[in-house]
């Protein structure tokens, strides 16, 4: 890590002042009073009643005008907009817009009340959420049953800088040459300047900022925002990723904070970051969850600009957060939720869920920097296969293209790319290969040539020539795609085949996918790694208004080429490393470049934890660690860790040993080969609990918290999680030569090694339980109640599982029942959009006839049960079960299933209306005892009942 | 429902038998299962032995017949995927009608391809024996050197010891004269002088070596760093050495001319002012060792004599030369009488004097024989070791088919660079536009895997150079060069598959074994 490299607050000017300003507040206690109030008279509520604007001052500056804009939507979410009326410039405002998927609906029950002191509105199915607006100072907050969820400005710390004009130095001397830098930026103000107790009594850093070598000629002057956002009732706070840090944020301000600085928002390429910092990362989701055991709510905050945030515990109950963003309006979302399930549902329904991923890409994801040739990757599928090692796709980074020219095959080394790519999809296998941002500025270079006579690169800070840059392809220029004549041009570039009018891909197949690297933008040059702020996009806005937008515009953009360049479009693959609110719905990302290190390993899981609250379920970080050598005990444990995430692929850097899982000596190779298979077998469970994510917005790793709202103990919990609704709970192992590993298990049920079977139990209070865990084993559990469809065959590559039948571990609670879910369609195509799946629901219960205990496994047509909730985003009226997607799989089988904890051995087992079953019992402890132990397994051999169909199976 | 013996391997068929009970037994014994359940898609045995048709145990195998063409074994993982495993030519590994067979035109070709392997193998076999002879050939001209070697030493070996017998004697006079002179405080100071010296080129040296080592160190950092990385500390770094050392802005387009960063040092140097008297860096270099291994103790008598008159003495020496050897010894023993007369009488002067010298001589004349015969000798051992070596099994092989081989250097061109592999010796990085040659490494060892045998043909199908230039972020440089039997010594392919560790494929006729005429037979009948 190269801290010279990155600014702290302090070398902020903007983050500087909001600071200051929070330690004037302080300092003067109860005296502080906010300048900022809202003029009652002004106020204008629509005539549906579910919006009202009105004006804001600042006592300070009483000849600026502020507009107010509070809407509340039909699910409870209220949308908070601030913005200066009739100032000297146009504030940036269009940060929602990228974010969001739609406008949003507004609630039509709403009345807002004005009162002499403040303007309030009650709703909620119950009545039980008010949003209060007082007039002076300005504060507003929302409440649940009288209890106080969120507040803003309660400490006054809101300050929108005005757009202003610079005052010409007359009274003073002309500073000399050279002076001008240093006497700009610290004008000492006149003594008695009224606004020094809340503006601070120098303009510092207004008009001009230098970091290191580089000059911000901040053109527009100060334009900063500062909030504080209090949660009164919640003491814990998660989310604002990417941070390398715990789930539950540690404290940056206030009593000995864990941080000194604040959370950072600000995409940047970080070399060799470390593994616990408040320091920014690639990618930026400014919404921020507020949890205890009463209720979840959440902010989201859509600002585009550097944002940094300081959060500290006036007490343990309550959280207090400061945020100071650079530029653009106040546009400020409040989720009431009050459960977890809620929270993610309104948040999702503002900037959309995870789309559903193309199955091959929750497979093995194979990359290096670099493969070097062609034939070194046909030589790496070979070993793959030789070994039978399950992996889908196989990656190259920047090496194949001539001179970083992306799209341009080094002819050298990959003389024959198409004839490589086919070779790998012979085996059902994809490639991703690496397309960055930036362009090598050369003529002959078609896709810099062509963006650079389209007039579609970003441009320098006077908006008129191409900016320069350096990064691998040497001097380059960036892609502008906030220019929308960008965009039909990148859709013509991923072609495989022939356009007319211009340069296309035709060295390219349809499997071929994208990885997009160095989106934030990454400058190897620039200030801070990245680009001047004073550069200018489309539109003239500045780089600094919209820059925690650029990479997630940027896999977009890619993600629409990619679907689009085939006929009918096909689910994309775009992997990206920069991120923003509402990134989800275009790919995965990856938490950068991590070391291999057990500390990178460690924070890697609450990393992805942070992502997948925050919207971004498609994570993961590089196996291995992409700097460094692991050693094998960590690149087995890692290979574990990747297993268990949602986006699981292995890297390395250029200059580390390849590491390749069959290049391990046994007994590592064997591991690494059974974690790759294991995890092919769960693919139905990751498939399904994609589908609810793309549906619900419901994270696919569920921390503790999302699970158990209500069990404090869980609060904290970043090392273990769930995986979607399956009941699968993992605990990853993370620290060297550990045999054994403690989980906790959150409530009074019955928890089973998923491998051997052994029964644990929790306690409603929670208990921690110690288990085995050598190095080729991984905690994993299923909660009792849950049924795990698997494929246990192992194949090359998942597109070959196709036909491939079904196991089911039905592992029963205390109560004595289970169930679980399946979802499969053809993993690739848009074609369940049009009821194009099988969505099943199996179900162990008890059988109600007095004469015989009967346990009665079946299968439910939760598709035609449901149609609504089935796909993200479409409303099917019904659905057809014999669509041609289940025709396809109509001989899909169930070949085993394992029913665990059955009290006793039963006398029959058969299918509902059909002959006795095959089967073997053997005794053990039943899910109902309280016993801990091997508990009794029914295996029940080939039932030869269909995964399409409706069956029951009846264990007398 | 699937054939029960369908995917078991010909060596097995004999045991998919059923009991009279209708069970079977899962082959490795642990159960007993009804035979129906064999090949039922559905996996009852844990070595998975009762499903060698079907995909439902993971842990077994599948056999194709493949009529037309050789059987072959799959895993299990490759049955009934959808695919046609092009090992089951007959398709059997996928449903009936998935999959063509193609045993024929392959069976056909594979046949063909064998045909042309073995006569490529016959070829390349007639040239590895014409290595053996050349082997053979060449122990016998080394067994030659050898003898000739061993008579040589033979005659050294007396030489030194009549020298060894003159240099005793002589020293036993000189040497209390000899202590005494060394007492004098110029010679002391000569000594310590020299001492110093010496210590000074040592150091010198270590600088000068750790000077090159830098210069290299930033030389390959200037030619082989990627300007494309992030890495802003390396840029100053090549920037400033380029500087220091007068060398050229090396830019993207630019190419290093040869001759160039010579003729820059030179300049440099040239502008220095040496104080009179005072030795170039050329002069430190070629004649301080000189200097340094001047014998002291002759300069010490030579001295004297400079001082003194000369001593007459040293005839008595001088006239050793003019005997034959027989009488030298008896000379000898009249001389000490003849010289102690000739003093007592007053005859010669500074007899000690010249005594020491006579030492002094006698002493280099022995060291010199000596280092002589040490040089004779090495040769003769080197000679032997080669000998030792052809032969071997970690040398030239049992055959000693590869000491033709021996420097034999191999070229391949590959983009910008051509490399080079001198068998045995070293292999080598050369720019093709300019730049500068990087060792990729010196000859090593075969194949060092613990699980080949030396002496296997596959312990010849690997050679390692290790220890080649450091590269500047990354290890030092080395090679595995993998070869097969071919009728050309030749490189065919190289590539860096990680930093620095360069993998060549090669062919040689080196390993191409004889044809065993009844492998030969065995084989046409696949």
């Amino acid at each position: 890590f190269k801290a010279h490299d990155f600014k702290t607050c302090s070398q902020a000017g903007f983050c500087r002042r909001g600071r200051a300003l929070s330690s004037r507040a302080k300092e003067a206690k109860s005296s502080w009073k906010s300048p900022y109030s809202l003029d009652a008279f002004s106020i204008n509520i629509a005539s549906d009643q579910s919006t009202f604007t009105a004006g804001v001052k600042s006592s300070l500056y009483p000849e600026i005008n502020f507009g107010l804009e509070l809407r509340i939507h039909d699910d409870g979410v209220v949308r908070v907009r601030m913005d200066e009326v009739g100032g000297l410039r146009k504030r940036y405002d269009e940060a929602a817009s990228w974010a969001l998927i739609a406008e949003p609906t507004i609630s039509r029950d709403i009345k807002w009340t004005t009162g002499k002191r403040d303007i309030r509105a009650v709703y909620g199915s119950k009545k039980d959420i008010e949003v209060i607006v007082a007039f002076e100072p300005l504060r507003i907050s929302l409440s649940r049953n009288g209890k106080e969820q969120i507040v803003l400005n309660g400490q006054g710390l809101l300050h929108m800088e005005h757009f202003r004009n610079k005052a010409t130095p007359t009274e003073e001397a002309a500073p000399k040459e050279g002076e001008i830098a240093e006497g700009e930026a610290q004008v000492v103000m006149k003594a008695d300047n009224p606004r020094a107790w809340f503006e601070g009594d120098k303009e510092d850093d207004w008009w001009e900022e230098s970091f290191s070598s580089w000059t911000d000629s901040k053109p527009k002057g100060p334009e900063s925002l500062s909030l504080d956002i209090n949660f009164p009732n919640h003491g814990t706070v998660y989310g604002i990723p990417q941070h390398a840090t715990r789930l539950a944020l540690p404290t940056t301000a206030g009593d000995s904070p864990t941080f000194t600085d604040p959370y950072r928002l600000y995409n940047a390429d970080v070399f060799e970051y470390l593994a616990s910092s408040p320091v920014s990362l690639y990618g930026s989701i400014p919404l921020m969850h507020a949890h205890s055991v009463d209720s979840t709510v959440a902010i989201f905050d859509a600002v585009a600009s550097e944002t940094w945030i300081d959060v500290s515990h006036s007490s343990e109950k309550s959280t207090e957060t400061h945020w100071i963003s650079e530029s653009g309006i106040l546009d400020l979302f409040l989720l009431p939720g009050p459960t977890p399930e809620d929270v993610f549902r309104q948040y999702a329904k503002l900037t959309g869920s995870a789309v559903l991923p193309a199955q091959w890409s929750l497979g093995y994801h194979q990359c290096r920097w670099n493969y070097i040739s062609s034939d070194d990757v046909r030589t790496v599928q070979k070993r793959f296969d030789e070994e039978d090692m399950p992996v889908d796709v196989f990656w190259l980074d920047i090496e194949y293209s001539a001179d970083h020219k992306y799209f341009i095959w080094n002819d050298k080394t990959f003389p024959d790319p198409v004839d490589m790519v086919n070779d790998v999809a012979a085996i059902g296998r994809k490639m991703v290969v690496i397309v960055d941002p930036h362009l090598k500025r050369t003529s002959d270079y078609p896709v810099y040539k062509e963006a650079s006579e389209l007039g579609v690169l970003v441009k320098t800070k006077d908006g008129e020539g191409e900016y320069e840059g350096w990064c691998w392809s040497g001097s380059s220029s960036w892609i502008d795609f906030f220019n929308p004549q960008a965009w039909d041009w990148w859709k013509r570039i991923f072609k495989p085949y022939t356009v007319e009018g211009g340069w296309s891909w035709t060295q390219s197949t349809n499997a071929v996918h994208i990885w997009n690297d160095m989106n934030e933008p990454s400058v190897f040059n620039g200030p801070e790694i990245t680009m001047p702020k004073d550069n200018v996009h489309y539109g003239g806005w500045e780089h600094r208004d919209i820059h925690n937008i650029n990479g997630m515009l940027y896999s977009n953009l890619t993600s629409q080429a990619v679907s689009a360049r085939s006929d009918p479009p096909m689910r994309p693959f775009v992997l990206t490393r920069a991120f923003y609110a509402g990134s989800q719905r275009f790919g995965a990302m990856w938490t950068g470049d991590n070391l291999g290190t057990w500390e990178h390993m460690a924070v890697g899981v609450k990393m992805v934890l942070a992502n997948s609250i925050a919207g971004m379920s498609f994570s993961g970080s590089d196996v291995g660690g992409f700097f460094g050598n692991p050693e094998t005990e960590m690149l087995v444990r890692w290979y574990q860790v990747g297993a268990f995430a949602p986006f699981f692929r292995a890297h390395a850097h250029i200059d580390t040993k390849r590491r390749e899982p069959f290049l391990l000596d046994q007994p590592y190779k064997g591991m690494i080969r059974d974690i790759l298979r294991l995890r092919y077998s769960l693919l139905p469970v990751w498939y399904t609990a994609f589908r609810e994510t793309s549906v619900t917005g419901l994270p696919v790793l569920r921390p503790h918290y999302v699970v158990f709202p209500k069990d404090k103990n869980g609060f904290d919990i970043d090392d273990q999680y769930f995986i979607g609704s399956s009941g699968l709970l993992v605990k990853p192992v993370t620290e060297k030569g550990q045999t054994e590993a403690n989980v906790y298990l959150p409530e009074d049920e019955v928890y089973y090694d998923y491998f051997t079977h052994h029964a644990y139990r929790g306690a409603a209070k929670g208990k921690t339980i110690t288990v085995p865990a050598a190095l080729h084993q991984i905690p994993l559990f299923v909660r009792g109640g849950s049924i795990v469809p698997t494929r246990e065959r192992p194949r090359r590559s998942s597109t070959l599982m196709k036909n491939d039948p079904f196991t089911l571990r039905v592992a029963l609670s205390k109560a004595g029942t289970a169930r679980g879910e399946l979802y499969l369609d053809d993993g690739e195509s848009y074609s369940h959009q049009q009821g194009q799946f099988i969505w099943r629901e199996f179900v162990a219960e008890k059988e109600g006839t007095k004469k015989s205990k009967a346990l009665k496994i079946s299968s439910r047509d939760l598709a035609a049960e449901k149609p609504n909730d089935a796909v993200d985003g479409v409303a099917l009226k019904s659905f057809n079960p014999s669509n041609e997607y289940a025709k396809s799989i109509a001989h899909v089988r169930l070949e085993k299933i394992v029913l665990v904890g059955l009290g006793s051995k039963p006398s029959s087992v058969k299918v509902e209306g059909g002959e006795e079953l095959v089967w073997e019992y053997t005794p053990g402890v039943s899910a109902s005892e309280k016993k801990e132990g091997t508990p009794s397994l029914l295996t029940i051999k080939d039932p030869r009942v269909l995964v399409t169909k409706d069956w029951a199976i009846v264990v007398q | 429902t699937t054939d029960k013996l369908y995917g078991v391997h010909p060596n097995l068929i004999s045991k998919y038998v059923p009991s009279k009970s209708g069970l079977w037994k899962c082959l490795d014994g642990s159960k007993a299962i009804p035979w129906k359940f064999v090949n039922d898609d559905s996996c009852d045995c844990p070595d998975g032995s009762d499903e060698p048709g079907t995909s439902a145990c993971s842990n077994s195998t599948f056999y194709c017949w493949n009529e037309g063409h050789v059987g072959a074994i799959i895993p299990s993982s490759r049955v009934r995927d959808g695919l046609c495993e092009p090992q089951c030519c007959d398709g059997s590994d996928e449903l009936p009608g998935v999959c063509p067979n193609v045993c024929k035109e392959l069976g056909e070709s594979y046949r063909k391809k064998l045909a042309e392997d073995r006569k490529l193998q016959k070829t390349g076999s007639k040239i590895r024996s014409t290595y053996i002879a050349f082997a053979h050939k060449e122990r016998k001209r080394l067994e030659g050197v050898v003898e000739t070697l061993s008579q040589e030493i033979d005659v050294k070996e007396k030489e030194v010891e009549r020298l060894r017998d003159i240099a005793e004697r002589t020293e036993s006079i000189s040497q209390t004269a000899l202590e005494h002179k060394q007492k004098s405080p110029l010679y002391q100071s000569l000594i310590t002088h020299h001492n110093a010296l010496k210590s000074l080129q040592r150091e010198h040296k270590k600088h000068l070596e750790r000077e090159k080592a830098l210069g290299n160190i930033l030389d390959a950092l200037r030619t082989g760093y990627n300007p494309n990385y992030q890495d802003m500390a390396v840029l100053e770094a090549v920037r400033g050495w380029e500087e220091l050392a007068g060398l050229s802005h090396i830019g993207a387009t630019e190419e290093v001319k040869e001759g160039e960063i010579e003729e820059k040092v030179e300049a440099v140097e040239a502008t220095e002012d040496l104080e009179p008297g005072t030795w170039t860096a050329e002069q430190l270099n070629d004649e301080l060792d000189a200097l340094l291994e001047a014998d002291h103790v002759s300069l010490l008598l030579e001295h004297e004599e400079h001082i003194q008159s000369p001593a007459e003495g040293s005839i008595l020496y001088d006239l050793t030369l003019y005997l034959p050897d027989s009488i030298l010894p008896h000379y000898e023993s009249f001389k000490d009488t003849l010289a102690s007369w000739l003093h007592t009488l007053g005859i010669i002067r500074g007899d000690l004097d010249s005594a020491a010298a006579d030492s002094s001589r006698a002493h280099q004349a022995l060291t010199d024989a000596e280092t002589e015969l040490d040089r004779v000798k090495n040769e003769r051992t080197t000679a032997e070791g080669d000998i030792a070596e052809i032969f071997n099994i970690h040398g030239f092989g049992a055959d000693g088919e590869w000491k033709k081989l021996d420097g034999t250097c191999l070229e391949k061109e590959v983009g910008d660079y051509t490399y080079e592999v001198c068998l045995f010796n070293e292999a080598k990085q050369k720019p093709n536009h300019g730049g500068q040659t990087f060792s990729l490494g010196k000859y090593d060892s075969w194949n060092p895997s613990p699980d080949v045998k030396p002496g296997e043909p596959e312990y010849y199908r690997k050679q390692v150079y290790k220890h080649g230039a450091r590269c500047w972020n990354g290890p030092e440089r080395s090679v595995v060069l993998l070869l097969t039997c071919g009728i050309e010594n030749a490189i065919l392919t190289v590539e860096e598959l990680e930093k620095c560790e360069y993998q060549l494929t090669g062919t040689t006729p080196a390993l191409c074994l004889p044809l065993d005429g009844g492998k030969e037979n065995s084989r046409e009948e696949l």
